[in-house]
């Protein structure tokens, strides 16, 4: 891995003079071996706060029914469904980078796979919360899973996406739990070697007694591989199948083909808008400017242009399609959307995700921090509205005008939404605790290849290209985490 | 070779020692610790490893033993002795009587849960209304009195006779008069008891009110022809209907009897002999008549007497004073076309107007004259007696009250506190009585004034009889013993004037014995059967009119010119749900919305949508209503299409204050605007609007007017469908129909259940809703939960206006257009009775995760409640929004107080239908327990199913017989012969879910002269 050198045309992956491993360990253990500071239990404390909320308002919920939610004889789901969606499409960014990134061989996911497989599965617990508790029976959801049972012959309709939604969730939710923890494995050992007391019996258990052997690296390696190929799939089937809980149904709006690519670009668009919002703070309070550089930040920023700009054009390709079509019902559905009663609805999922997006083709932006956390949280806020904006403005006016109807969310369906962010966050802040929120095995292995003091050692080796050599000066320009009088010398 | 060689397995054996040999007879070497195990200090041990196999053994196996034991039976406990023909499970039917007409009341042991039309009443079978279906629901009424009060206190009916004999002969010492105050009695023992009792005291005199009066119309009449009565209509012998603010399909005289007899005409049996009646309507307020006509005119108030002046100057040639309507061209225009169409259909015509004025009436009677009505149509000499009340006589009541003439009054079936034209003269008056007795059943707004309340039981529980058309008289029998010490007002009366037979029952057979089963050749016990008896009708005769109508018209139009000032005109009404407010405390009558403006438990301000611009108000805002009477109530305001500028309309009914947990403080009260002029009452008055302040949402449960211009609803005009019988039904243009599974393949066996639904014929009153609520004990959510949009009404009626462009003659129906259009008065209405579909290929079912709701073999789309998980898919993915989910406990939650939530209500509840638990979906299931319970009958009769056998709730229900429900596989079925109608449509057909509910195209009888009179 490092028997050859990268070219000096790639960005550094590592930022930092005098990196070496133990140094990468200690950075990366530094909130995991210490007791937490202010920043954290702030955010703690705030995130517990959410979560509290949100125990309250799903057992309110299930103390007197779903009634409590603002849904009506129309609009069936709204909210807890616009929430379920969302939380889902969060998670797509973690399966991206996991598994498809490592089948490229983009090294550069090595350093921020780790906290987008943890969001991935914080993301689908908040999703599956929303699966159970928007059901008028919630002790009953074990009913569609296919288990043995008493009452006859009863089976699950094979026909519906909610059993292909219940299989993906859970697939999904496996496998990515399982690619998560397996890339854990060295890193827990690293803990454990270093741990001592009842902590280190923690992580002697949880490292599966690593032992760091060549046999066990290669097997991890094997597994890694075997993983991701299983997880690829994944990445298309299960927003794929969560689209399919609207197209396959016959109600305007919701009655489309395009669903399944729109589903999962709008995913890992909004999946790496979230991770971008974690990893901005994260970086910045644990100090990681040295693993998480603008070179990360633009590549997402890149993939989140792109992935809007499908977003976008799936919008545009709708209302083609509705127009085309010659189906009034669609026609209204979506003249509807943009000019009905929920029009503000729509133009705030127009404008986040499709518009301020297009910010990120500027180079400033696109390598700016504030810019773009703010914009990460834009893209957040818009994934929310296209949710909602499906689910509601097609379902308030469908067929017949006599039921037409508007949804008001009361304040339990609020709560249970922002409580679902308050669950997320305290799990994520709870990982950043017990768990290295950088894969510090795989991050090593870039030390000596695509790090900028590995490069920096090329340069004064002097046997570059010097035109090269200057472009590879400028683009560390934008990098906060080099400093540039080092350079200014050569 | 078996070795024997002998080994041994130490010295010990070889040697054989004693202890070797002891220790040889145990099983084991060492002695089980079996002593230290169960000693306590054995058991207080931790257990070790090595004896987890057995902890795991012992505690499978007690686990094991333990779940071995038979889960709790509860037994249900049968009856001790049997009570003669009932049997669990199987229903009974009485015959009896509710509000004159006679109904037929099923029973479940010893319970009444159901009313229907009772089929032997020949023409008078015609449905029932939402009233009479929803009557059970009060015999179950919590709110009810269970004993009788004697001033305010809880006493026994012989401490009460004691009081009351004392009092009566206290008044009868001191000579003054004895009032029994009820609203039309139509009851003959009641009338032959109330004369036993004047018998016994002599001052007594019966005073007969109504709240909605019909005096004008009876007082007419005894001016026009010498006879005091309220004729009978025949609506089915009217080619040509012409109403002036007549509600005669709701709630004018009985509105079941006339939409039986008025879709007779305009119905798909009669369209295909090719005969519609036409019917124009001109009103103020928008009524459930206005929005059945093929021609609407909306008229102020006060332009009511010139219109019908108009109309008779035009038929007449004469020329009577103020026949011209100056303001209103459009009204003008067709009141000469309708001139000229009744002229042409003389003695097939019919001219009702709902006004209660005498003059008005006259003049409507002169009109019918002129145009040979009599005889015909309207028939005075088989009257109706259904209303007989004298509006002029309670009003001396007061005054006789007031001059403390009257000793003791006694209130029968009346609430005068609550529904007297001014409440407040009442009540002082009534103070001046020393004696007071009310037959309510509860404390009401007049029990709550009087010294003795002798309650009264429910017509369930009661004897009775009814004569509400000359020669038709009904039975009430009981179906049930009175629930709570209650005894009907008769008996009290029979006691309290020491009459020689006391049993009502025996006084009600002895007087039908006497008077009224001799002339019929029948027996008592058949009537208790067949519920009828009638006489063969007099012949209708024709009638002359030869008064000067000088004086008449000078009357109209004094009224009409008080009412025209720069005030708005207040029109008072009734609506279908409230009527007069009798029933205020009836759950189902509250969440019953108002067929025209979809509006539950509240009363509103209706103006017209260009009226309120005019006065800058929004919908829903409140609004004080101050009448030229200086009444003044506070009310939302709702838009209404169709009201006549410069007029508003207040419904009556709402605003009780006592009667009951569901009806307290709904609405406000409107009959204090109501008047007492020229010896009637008056539902016309002016009166000044002001903004309160704020708004209050009405809890309406349909919102948007307009069907967007779909073809969901298909229309035609009469000449179209004489061209061509499947004109507007876009049935010529049908789509080739792909499909996965061929049709052929699998062939339908047996039944296949569908209906059939005339829109021509449904007028919208709601009967069928309420019908259906009582047998599918479908909950009563209350006003927040339908203003949040969840009533849970598996069967709708969908309410879509259409309004006429008067430069292009076209229908307008989307609702941007119509935001643009600057003359909103000609809108037509249609009503679609919209309930699941039971599609061939129901969205819902392919969605269910656990399969909760499946298609059964005979077509219909079941749903298993106890399945449900409730992720409500299907209802979002219902196309017609037909599925209601249970968002709360609505049976059993305090918080939903004015159904369920008590034990004695809950015997309402119909046997054959589980109750919904929270977080389940329901919807319609075509009535399966009927189809279930038509099947067995035929299995045991050894016998296949009849078409007919088997009626859907709401199908019994309908007056209009609009619903048509069988077997599609039997192409005899009447089902079968509907649906071939070419009328048939079938609604969203295009998306091929193949639904088994057709409708029948609206066919208007409108044609190019009838537009050209409105633009």
């Amino acid at each position: 891995m490092s028997g050859h050198n990268e070219s000096i045309l790639r960005e550094p992956l590592i930022t930092g003079k005098d990196i070496t491993y133990a140094q990468i360990t200690d950075d990366i253990l530094l909130p995991v071996e210490n007791k937490p500071n202010k920043a954290w239990w702030i955010g703690f404390i705030l995130s517990l706060c959410g979560a509290t909320l949100w125990v309250v308002a799903v057992s309110y919920t299930f103390w007197f029914g779903i009634g409590s939610w603002g849904l009506n004889k129309t609009v069936g789901w709204a909210w807890d469904i616009t929430g379920f969606v969302w939380w889902v499409g969060i998670g797509h960014a973690g399966t991206l980078i996991s598994a498809v990134l490592l089948l490229f061989r983009q090294n550069w996911r090595n350093s921020i796979n780790r906290s987008a497989e943890a969001m991935t599965i914080f993301a689908v617990i908040c999703a599956a919360t929303y699966v159970v508790s928007h059901m008028g029976r919630p002790w009953l959801a074990y009913w569609v899973l296919p288990l043995p049972n008493q009452f006859g012959s009863l089976w699950v309709n094979f026909n519906s996406p909610l059993v292909w939604d219940m299989f993906a969730i859970s697939t999904y939710f496996s496998v990515s739990l399982l690619f998560w923890y397996t890339g854990l494995l060295p890193d827990i050992a690293t803990i454990r070697d270093r741990a001592v007391g009842m902590r280190k019996k923690v992580y002697t258990i949880l490292s599966f007694g690593w032992t760091g052997s060549v046999k066990t690296w290669q097997r991890f390696e094997a597994v890694s591989l075997i993983l991701a190929g299983i997880s690829t799939p994944l990445v298309l089937s299960v927003h794929t199948i969560v689209s399919m809980d609207f197209a396959t149904s016959v109600i305007p709006g919701w009655h489309t083909t395009i669903f399944p690519p729109y589903f999962v670009a709008g995913a890992i668009f909004s999946g790496f808008a979230m991770v971008l919002t974690l990893l901005l703070v994260a970086r910045k309070v644990l100090g990681l400017e040295n693993y998480i550089t603008m070179f990360h930040i633009e590549s997402m920023n890149k993939i989140i242009i792109l992935t809007g700009s499908i977003v976008g054009v799936a919008y545009l390709t709708e209302f083609f399609i509705a127009w085309y079509s010659g189906s009034e019902y669609e026609q209204y559905a979506f003249i509807n959307r943009s000019t009905g009663p929920y029009w503000w609805a729509y133009w705030m999922m127009m404008t986040c995700n499709v518009i301020s997006p297009q910010l990120l083709w500027f180079k400033k932006i696109r390598t700016s921090i504030a810019a773009t956390w703010i914009l990460s949280i834009v893209v957040n806020i818009g994934m929310w509205f296209e949710r909602f904006v499906i689910i509601v403005t097609s379902l308030h006016r469908d067929f017949l005008p006599s039921s037409w109807a508007m949804f008001y969310p009361t304040w339990v369906d609020v709560s249970v939404f922002v409580g679902s962010i308050g669950l997320f966050f305290t799990l994520f802040l709870l990982f950043l605790r017990v768990l290295p929120s950088i894969a510090i095995a795989e991050v090593k292995l870039l030390l000596k290849s695509a790090s900028e003091q590995a490069k920096l050692e090329l340069i004064k080796e002097g046997h570059l290209d010097k035109e090269q050599v200057q472009e590879y000066i400028e683009s560390l320009e934008k990098f906060d985490s080099v400093k540039q009088e080092e350079y200014a010398k050569i | 070779m078996e070795s024997n060689k002998k080994y041994w397995k130490g010295l010990e054996e070889l040697k054989n020692t004693p202890d070797f040999v002891e220790n040889n007879k145990n099983e084991f070497a060492e002695p089980l610790p079996i002593e230290d195990v169960l000693s306590e200090a054995g058991l207080s041990t931790v257990t070790p490893r090595r004896d987890f196999l057995k902890a795991l053994g012992f505690g499978l196996g007690a686990v094991t033993l333990a779940a071995c034991q038979k889960t709790p039976v509860h037994k249900s406990i049968p009856y001790l002795v049997r009570p003669e023909e009932v049997v669990p499970g199987i229903p009974n039917y009485y015959v009896s009587t509710f509000k004159g007409n006679s109904v037929l009341v099923k029973t479940v042991v010893g319970r009444p849960i159901k009313i229907e039309a009772n089929p032997n009443a020949g023409q008078f079978n015609n449905g029932t209304d939402a009233q009479a279906q929803a009557s059970v629901l009060d015999l179950y009424d919590v709110s009810k009195l269970k004993t009788p009060l004697l001033k305010k206190q809880e006493t026994t009916w012989s401490e009460l006779d004691a009081f009351v004999k004392g009092e009566l002969n206290k008044a009868q010492a001191s000579g003054k008069k004895i009032r029994i105050v009820s609203s039309s009695l139509n009851s003959p023992s009641a009338k032959a008891v109330i004369a036993d009792f004047t018998a016994k005291y002599p001052t007594t005199k019966n005073v007969q009110y109504d709240a909605v009066s019909y005096t004008g119309i009876i007082k007419a009449n005894e001016n026009s022809f010498g006879k005091a009565v309220l004729p009978k209509y025949n609506f089915d012998k009217a080619d040509l209907i012409v109403s002036f603010a007549a509600d005669f399909l709701g709630t004018w005289i009985s509105g079941e009897e006339f939409t039986a007899q008025y879709t007779a005409n305009r119905n798909y049996k009669s369209l295909e002999k090719g005969k519609m009646s036409r019917h124009f309507q001109f009103e103020t307020g928008m009524s459930l008549t206005g929005t059945n006509a093929d021609t609407r005119v909306p008229i102020k108030l006060s332009e009511e007497g010139p219109a019908l002046i108009t109309l008779y100057n035009a038929i007449t040639g004469g020329n009577l004073a103020g026949g011209a309507l100056p303001n209103n061209a459009t009204a003008d225009k067709a009141l000469k076309l309708v001139a000229k169409e009744l002229l042409q259909n003389k003695g097939k015509a019919v001219v009702v107007a709902g006004s209660n004025d005498v003059s008005t009436q006259i003049l409507v009677n002169a009109i019918n004259v002129a145009i040979g009505s009599y005889g015909t149509t309207i028939d005075l000499d088989n009257p109706c007696k259904r209303y007989e009340g004298n509006d002029a006589e309670f009003a001396e009541l007061i005054n006789e009250m007031n001059r403390g003439e009257v000793a003791a009054v006694f209130f029968l079936n009346s609430n005068p506190a609550y529904d007297a034209v001014n409440p407040k003269a009442f009540t002082d008056a009534l103070a001046k009585v020393p004696f007071k007795v009310s037959f309510a059943d509860r404390v009401d707004e007049t029990s709550d004034l009087c010294e003795v309340v002798a309650i009264t039981p429910n017509y369930l529980e009661a004897w009775g009889d009814a004569n509400s058309y000359e020669g038709y008289y009904s039975i009430v029998q009981p179906t049930i013993n009175p629930v709570f010490n209650s005894r009907q007002a008769e008996q009290s009366l029979l006691i309290w004037s020491d009459a020689a037979v006391q049993d009502y029952y025996q006084y009600v057979r002895n007087n039908w014995e006497k008077s009224i089963l001799p002339a019929a050749g029948k027996t008592w016990n058949e009537l208790l059967q067949t519920g009828v008896v009638t006489t063969a009708p007099k012949t209708a005769g024709a009638y002359g009119f030869s008064l000067a109508l000088d004086a008449v018209v000078a009357s109209i139009m004094a009224s009409s010119k008080a009412l025209d000032n720069n005030d708005i005109q207040l029109h008072i009404y009734e609506n279908i749900p409230m009527r007069d407010g009798k029933s205020a405390n009836n759950a189902f009558l509250q969440e019953l919305p108002d067929p025209v403006s979809k509006v539950t438990w509240d009363n509103f301000i209706a103006v017209a949508p260009k009226q309120a611009e005019k006065l800058g108000y929004k919908e829903f805002d409140l609004v004080s209503v101050k009448g030229a009477n200086g009444y003044e109530v506070i009310l939302p305001l709702l838009i209404q299409p169709g009201q006549a500028m410069g007029t508003a309309s207040i419904a009556l009914g709402y605003g009780r204050t006592k009667v009951g947990k569901a009806g307290d403080n709904v609405g406000k009260n409107a009959f204090p605007f109501v008047s007492f002029a020229n010896g009637t009452l008056k539902y016309a008055t002016t009166a000044k609007l002001s903004a309160a302040g704020g708004r209050e949402e009405l809890a309406q449960t349909q919102t948007h007017y307009s069907f967007e211009g779909r073809n969901i609803i298909r229309e035609t005009t009469l000449k179209d469908y004489l061209k061509d019988p499947a004109s507007g039904s876009g049935n010529h243009h049908k789509h080739k129909v792909y499909d996965l599974w061929t049709t052929d393949k699998y062939e339908k066996l047996g039944n296949d259940w569908v209906m059939a639904i005339d829109l021509n014929a449904c007028t919208g009153c709601g009967s069928c809703i309420v019908a259906c609520n009582v047998e599918n004990n479908i909950p009563v959510v209350g006003k927040d939960e339908v203003r949040r949009r969840r009533e849970m009404h598996w069967l709708r009626i969908d309410r879509y206006y259409s309004f006429n462009d008067e430069k292009t003659g076209e229908d307008v129906t989307e609702e941007k257009e119509i935001a643009h259009m600057s003359n909103l008065d000609n809108v037509s209405v249609v009503h679609q009775p919209m309930l699941c579909q039971h599609c061939d290929h129901a969205p819902c079912e392919t969605v269910c995760p656990v399969l909760a709701t499946v298609h059964s073999s005979d077509g219909l789309n079941h749903m298993a409640y106890n399945r449900c998980v409730g992720t409500r898919y299907c209802a979002n993915n219902c196309p017609y929004k037909v599925r209601r989910f249970n968002w709360f406990n609505y049976w059993n939650d305090s918080r939903f107080d004015n159904y369920l939530n008590n034990e004695f209500t809950q015997l309402v509840l119909n046997p054959d239908v589980t109750t919904r638990s929270r977080g389940v979906m329901e919807k319609c299931s075509m009535c399966i327990q009927r189809i279930q319970a038509g099947k067995l009958t035929a299995k045991m009769e050894k016998r296949a199913l009849k078409d007919g056998d088997i009626k859907m709730a709401c199908q019994q229900a309908c007056s209009a017989g609009a619903i048509i429900f069988g077997d599609k596989n039997d192409p005899n079925s009447e089902v079968s012969k509907a649906l071939r109608s070419e009328r048939i449509y079938y609604v969203l057909e295009e998306i091929n879910v193949q639904p088994g509910v057709g409708y029948m195209t609206k066919v208007r009888n409108i044609d190019s002269e009838t537009k050209k009179a409105h633009a």
